[in-house]
């Protein structure tokens, strides 16, 4: 987040927003300290339930998304890093993902990084019926886990697992409320072991920036 | 005589134990907002509720021309009024669960909770694919305050997730 406070602020430009979404569980107690910490001037919300994850399928964090002066989208869910502190884990550099933004907020819907439209609906897809049952029992672990219940909540979560596998919000908040290797005999480091050079975020696809 | 009507409450509260033997207390997450309900269970574990409860719970309620909610309206299958209407003694029941069914809403259950989940709608989930239109949410900020993403049209956004774990 630091990052990203680092970039608005030099971008300085008022007709560009970042809304941050910080999708946890555990609400506002869980997400304070890192926002508190960047103190942003951009716009930090806080979703604990995961809202935005399921309106707009995604399966990851950080995930970022385009949305034009219409309210329309440009740029579908891709992979957002500010930074190369990860880049070790997942090779992905984050510059050209910067410098592809600052493209957008100069040059608008004629920038090269904007998608056209058919090209944005090939890229999303509408949920599957696993996917849509998959946040329902999400959903229910959720309300468990609040009420107290975080031990008939794993079943849920593990339902929710089962049936949008790629989904590694999913995994990753039900693997964090609990001990995961006591009720999901596994951890976040040995899933990434798993994947065995499979990547672990889709590939991300900007087109090549001219040079002048 | 107080002894005949000890006897006669006790048959009374034995008989409604037997008819209301499905009945139980249960919890309806609806629109990600819980409502406690007196839930009748059937064999086929359909979840069903009464008229009262299914406006306090959903929402929702029944019209001639189906059932409904502001604008929003979904026409009962003529032929299968049945399936979704039962009248009981005074109380008319509304199968819920079958209602989920007929507008491709998931449901997914806790037993032990007695906690009913109903999920997003296809229709609510995949609207914005046609038109792609960012799918709109009111979401608060650390100090409570609700920021809804309709309130930035006009300047471009960066929808950026990001989580602690």
């Amino acid at each position: 987040m630091p990052g990203w406070q680092k970039f608005y602020h030099d971008l300085n430009n008022k007709n560009f927003e970042i809304i941050s979404i910080a999708q946890d569980t555990g609400g506002a107690k869980a997400a304070a300290q890192w926002i508190t910490a960047a103190n942003p001037e951009y716009t930090a919300l806080i979703d604990d339930k995961h809202l935005v994850t399921q309106l707009y399928n995604m399966v990851n964090v950080p995930t970022g998304v385009w949305i034009n002066e219409k309210g329309l989208i440009v740029r579908p869910n891709e992979v957002a890093y500010v930074d190369n502190r990860f880049t070790g884990m997942h090779g992905i550099d984050a510059a050209p993902y910067l410098d592809a933004i600052r493209d957008w907020v100069e040059k608008g819907d004629r920038s090269q990084f904007v998608m056209k439209e058919q090209e944005v609906k090939e890229r999303l897809k509408p949920p599957s019926q696993d996917r849509v049952t998959a946040d329902a029992e999400f959903g229910l672990a959720e309300y468990l886990h609040k009420m107290g219940k975080a031990e008939d909540a794993v079943a849920h979560f593990k339902e929710a697992q089962r049936l949008d596998p790629d989904n590694w919000n999913y995994k990753r908040q039900a693997w964090a409320l609990t001990d995961a290797e006591k009720n999901y005999g596994t951890s976040f480091g040995k899933e990434v072991q798993k994947l065995n050079g499979k990547p672990y975020y889709a590939p991300r696809q900007l087109p090549e920036t001219k040079k002048p | 005589m107080l002894k005949i009507l000890v006897y006669a409450a006790v048959a009374i509260l034995l008989a409604a134990g037997v008819t209301n033997a499905a009945e139980e207390r249960s919890s309806i997450v609806y629109d990600g907002v819980s409502t406690e309900v007196t839930g009748s269970i059937d064999a086929a574990k359909n979840l069903w509720i009464s008229m009262d409860d299914l406006k306090r719970a959903t929402h929702f309620v029944v019209k001639p021309q189906g059932v409904c909610r502001d604008e929003l309206c979904f026409p009962l299958p003529a032929k299968r009024q049945a399936d979704f209407i039962s009248k009981r003694g005074a109380v008319t029941w509304f199968n819920l669960t079958a209602f989920a069914n007929l507008v491709k809403q998931p449901v997914v259950r806790d037993e032990k909770n007695a906690v009913w989940f109903f999920g997003k709608r296809a229709d609510e989930r995949g609207a914005f694919l046609a038109s792609l239109e960012a799918p709109n949410f009111s979401l608060p900020d650390l100090n409570g305050k609700l920021h809804s993403l309709a309130d930035y049209r006009g300047k471009k956004v960066l929808l950026i997730t990001w989580a602690s774990w």
